[in-house]
């Protein structure tokens, strides 16, 4: 029977080649999406799961708004140093703690014996319990032991045969440079640590264990920010956990509030409020401190891959009901020959598991084919044949398999096997005829999905175009920006000012690329106001080309800009007041003049807004050690000018490799994500509106068959071809439209909260509602009218023959 | 074989009641062939269909081999068809995906027969319709004729002891018509397979035993065929 069957629904595709096509091919590029979705949700999910031991590891976060990107608290993964010792003290479940310097900058220089210099990112400096903490396999060395003593290293097996071609490489030294005139720190290889092949959030090519985040800064004013984490022996009650955390504490910020002279009123204020948690590790990557956790990110994506699955799943849904006519009779007379309604369900539903298998198997090799395009694209590294996860991802593909077999087949099936067989057998099909009601139903939730897609993508097009076009306030070109600290008056600097092409050298606190935000309190007409304060060198605002609104911005021949002035941008103008220009304004007991207002200008996204910000030079209100030098040339052709400066760093600094990006490159950097998203979002409209409009001319043509007895007898009645068309029409267009009335509030409820995700967006565009519902219409006219003319030209004689 | 008390059959609609069949009795025994006739609405089709129990009697009482069959379940029924009965369609109704072959080893596959038994009884009947040459051949590669013996073939798989034809020439030209008359005359003849047929032809109810003449939903005549003409039959 069952072979028997396989037969028939071979022979059934075969007889409808198109469709078959349509509904087979439809599917696989739903399924596609899909899968390609499942693979980066399988990555992302797969963060810190290398080991069961990870489990126990939890990351510290405390609530604070110590350099975060709008000066707000967050629950951020750098704590205070001083609460790694706090948390071993206290809480008993925990047995190692472990402190971990942040990621720094964009790597140290590694010099090995013989070699030039070259930069390697992801060092991690350590205290010595990291290994005890993380289960880390050593290939060479020993876990418990390895960075005990100050200035040892142990390294990833990739970094160790990247470096010496070999892992056998324990008790080698390398000469380690932090900072360009870093004069290099020794260090000893104690062990190298096995490659991990799933993604881990505490990522790092080598552990370093320099002695320097041993200890706590003696001063109690004094801060380190690192990342701790902290391994339990077995399971431990979190929420028990983080209720003596938070007490523990309040109570140790009001002791060092009392040594520190403040008060805990007057520290906790304006929503600030004390907090100390833990997280499990493996939670770490899906939360991160104040980013969009990717959850939230992909949910678009996720939204519009279940839409493309939808769609294809539609199509087979319809065409297989529309093409039940023809099935009629087979289910008619085996209910005649004794078969149970059960088995006929079986045999539909096998014959959709069957164009499902077959979709399937095109989906794999397209994903093969597609994997490489995709994880470039999204620069994530997915797998498939030779992923860890592969038992996992076959249970998950056959998962999907039934799941789309019965959304696919169950309701065509269920509807073919329903058939009278009397009527059937009497050759009475119209009134055997079932499911036009849910069929228009899906052909209309078809084009809702359609339509708003269209939509959207308007909408996201105008807004993309708005943003690529808005000016950034100020000048992004022939700007680069040298990782490295830097002072006026620097030897550096002063080489590269001689160099012909230089404009102007300064530095930044605040970068397109690379911010670092202090907040602070100012007061104004006795009115305080919390805002942004970023130290410039003199030449910073003029190198960046900031647009001035009023007064002056800093220059050299003013002594005391170096001082007590200061620069407001127009936000922060906004705030304060009217003709600022000469006013005062205090900070604690220091107090400075306002000597200029400038245009505001986004060194974020533009889906933040421009922060109050108050620009000054002196090193009152901070330090100008972010690593930003920022060169701007005088050319557009500024390679070899660029090339110069590179020499001359070569020259000074011959153990560092000078690192740099145009500013240019760190906007279209800002703009990446929402470009990629855009990207997929596009990609993946496109593919869903295409396949309903398949599924409509699949449909179309059926419907123009089942009528063709009806296009028949209107012809010799006298209906003209035009007639017939607009007749077969009329009933799509019914659909079309009202997909599309019910897609616009749907469309605009959308779009208006992903516009809200933009500090700086376009009002609400009507264009985008106008073209989808024309575009849709017309389509879909042409394409129903491409079947119905066919019907419509047909010699009624022939149609009528049959019967 | 088949007992008929008191059938009646109506369709209402807006609270008119439209009768099909009224006060239908009779009794049709093993072995008999018997042709139902009648003018176009008259009620020979339904009649045949609750006899197929493709339809159920509005009232009445219908028993097939003893037992009470008015209303059955559909595993009952379907027991039913795969063991006792055997349908015989005007338009033929083979299955246009399945071959010849294949049409005919349907029925057994859900009958669940093995595939020896099969395989035997699949080419004798193949054999004995004189079809061996076409049982590769898909339906719509066969002469109407053909097609029907085909159908009957199918029919008389599982070895069913009654045969229900809906009009099984009307469809096809006088020769071929008569071939599938004498045929079950033959089949009714020599194995004593019970036929009821539908049928307009008068010509064609003379192969028979017996006449159910059917006007406006009543049996108005019931009377036995004249002495029956072997003539032509092989």
């Amino acid at each position: 029977m069952f072979k028997l069957n396989l037969k028939i629904a071979w022979r059934n595709l075969f007889k409808n080649k198109v469709y078959a096509a349509i509904n087979i091919g439809g599917l696989a590029i739903g399924l596609t999406a899909f899968v390609l979705l499942i693979l980066f949700v399988n990555h992302e999910t797969s963060y810190d799961k290398w080991s069961p031991d990870l489990k126990n590891i939890y990351q510290l976060r405390e609530y604070h708004d110590y350099s975060t990107p709008d000066n707000q608290p967050h629950w951020m993964q750098v704590n205070d140093s001083r609460m790694a010792a706090l948390v071993r003290d206290k809480i008993p479940q925990f047995k190692y703690v472990t402190r971990i310097d942040q990621d720094w900058g964009d790597g140290f220089s590694v010099k090995l014996a013989n070699a030039d210099p070259a930069i390697v990112d992801h060092f991690r400096d350590t205290d010595s319990l990291f290994f005890k903490v993380f289960p880390y396999q050593f290939l060479q060395g020993d876990r418990f032991t390895a960075i005990n003593k100050p200035n040892t290293i142990v390294l990833k097996q990739s970094l160790a045969v990247k470096l010496f071609g070999t892992v056998k490489v324990l008790n080698k030294t390398i000469k380690l440079l932090m900072w360009r005139d870093d004069p290099g720190t020794l260090m000893t290889i104690t062990g190298v640590v096995a490659d991990v092949n799933m993604p881990e959030s505490v990522k790092f090519n080598a552990i370093i264990h320099t002695g320097n985040i041993d200890k706590d800064p003696e001063q109690i004013n004094n801060f380190r920010h690192c990342e701790i984490y902290a391994s339990a022996s077995g399971k431990i009650d979190i929420t028990q956990v983080n209720r003596t955390l938070h007490k523990i504490y309040v109570d140790y910020k009001k002791a060092s509030f009392v040594k520190r002279k403040i008060t805990y009123a007057d520290y906790y204020k304006n929503g600030k409020k004390p907090g100390l948690k833990i997280i499990p590790l493996q939670k770490v990557y899906a939360t991160p401190s104040f980013d969009v956790s990717w959850v939230d990110r992909i949910k678009p994506i996720v939204a519009i891959s279940i839409f493309l699955l939808l769609v294809s799943v539609i199509n087979f849904v319809n065409l297989a009901t529309a093409q039940s006519v023809q099935r009629a009779k087979e289910v008619g007379v085996k209910k005649v020959l004794g078969a149970y309604k059960k088995q006929l369900v079986t045999q539909f539903l096998l014959e959709s598991a069957l164009q499902t298998l077959a979709a399937l198997f095109i989906c794999i090799i397209l994903v093969e084919v597609l994997l490489p395009v995709f994880s470039n694209h999204f620069d994530v590294k997915l797998s498939f044949w030779r992923s860890e996860q592969l038992l996992n991802i076959s249970f998950q593909l056959l998962g999907l398999f039934v799941l789309i077999t019965f959304m696919a087949g169950f309701y065509p099936a269920w509807i073919l096997s329903k058939y009278n067989p009397v009527k059937v057998l009497k050759g009475n099909y119209e009134s055997g005829f079932k499911g036009i009601a849910m069929r228009n139903g899906l052909v209309v939730l078809q084009f809702i999905i359609a339509v708003t897609l269209i939509i959207g993508i308007g909408v996201m097009y105008q807004q993309t175009n708005f943003v690529a076009n808005k000016d950034l306030g100020f000048n992004r070109d022939k700007l680069v920006n040298i990782s490295t600290y830097y002072r006026d008056g620097d030897l550096i600097g002063e080489r590269i000012k001689k160099i012909t092409g230089v404009k102007y050298v300064a530095t930044t606190t605040q970068l397109m690329g690379n911010t670092f935000n202090v907040p602070s309190e100012i007061t104004y007409n006795n009115q305080e106001h919390s805002v942004n304060t970023v130290t410039v060198t003199m030449d910073a605002l003029p190198a960046l080309g900031v647009q001035v609104l009023s007064g002056r911005i800093f220059s050299l021949e003013y002594k005391k800009d170096t001082v007590n002035t200061a620069v407001l941008n127009e936000t922060a103008a906004k705030l304060l007041g009217k003709n600022l220009v000469g006013k005062q304004f205090k900070e604690g007991e220091n107090s400075f003049q306002i000597v200029g207002v400038i245009k505001d200008y986004n060194n974020e996204g533009f889906d933040k807004a421009v922060l109050p910000t108050v620009y000054r030079v002196t090193h009152l209100g901070g330090m100008a050690s972010t690593n930003n030098l920022l060169v701007r040339f005088d050319s557009d052709n500024y390679k070899p000018a660029l090339m110069a400066v590179e020499a001359e760093w070569k020259k000074i600094y011959p153990d560092f490799p000078m690192i740099y990006t145009s500013v240019e490159d760190a906007f279209q950097k800002s703009m990446e994500a929402t470009h990629k998203q855009m990207q997929i979002i596009v990609l993946f409209s496109v593919i869903s509106v295409v396949l309903s409009l398949l599924g409509l001319f699949a449909l179309s043509t059926f419907m123009a068959k089942r009528r063709t007895k009806e296009i028949a007898i209107r012809k010799i009645l006298g209906a003209s071809n035009l007639e017939i068309i607009n007749m077969l029409n009329r009933s799509f267009l019914i659909l079309v439209i009202l997909a599309n009335l019910i897609s616009w509030p749907i469309a605009f409820i959308i779009t208006k909260k992903w516009l809200g995700g933009f500090a700086y967006r376009i009002d609400m565009p009507f264009w985008p509602f106008a073209i989808a519902t024309i575009t849709s219409v017309i389509i879909a006219v042409f394409t129903v009218s491409l079947q119905a003319r066919k019907a419509a030209v047909n010699n009624p004689v022939d149609a009528l023959k049959y019967e | 074989m088949i007992e008929l008390k008191n059938i009646e059959k109506y369709y209402s609609s807006k609270g008119i009641k439209h009768y099909v069949l009224r006060h239908v009795t009779t009794t049709i025994k093993q072995g008999e062939f018997v042709s139902i006739m009648g003018p176009s609405g008259s009620g020979k089709s339904t009649l045949l269909n609750i006899l197929g129990m493709l339809e159920e009697p509005t009232y009445g009482t219908f028993e097939f081999l003893g037992e009470d069959v008015t209303s059955l379940n559909e595993r009952k029924r379907i027991e039913l068809y795969r063991n006792h009965i055997g349908f015989v369609f005007q338009a033929y109704h083979l299955i246009d995906e399945m071959t010849v072959y294949e049409n005919i080893e349907a029925p057994l596959l859900y009958k669940k027969v093995g595939s020896s038994e099969r395989a035997s009884r699949i080419a004798n009947l193949l054999d004995k319709f004189n079809i061996v040459a076409k049982k590769d051949l898909f339906p719509n590669q066969l002469s109407g004729g053909q097609q029907q013996l085909v159908g009957i073939a199918r029919a008389l798989a599982t070895q069913p002891s009654i045969i229900l034809a809906d009009e099984p020439t009307g469809n096809l030209q006088s020769a071929q018509a008569e071939e599938i008359m004498q045929l079950f005359q033959k089949l009714n003849k020599e194995e004593g397979i019970t036929i009821i047929q539908v049928t307009h032809s008068e010509k064609n109810a003379t192969y028979g035993n017996r006449i159910l003449n059917i006007q406006d939903g009543v049996i108005k005549e019931d009377s036995p065929t004249q002495a029956p003409q072997m003539g032509g039959v092989v």
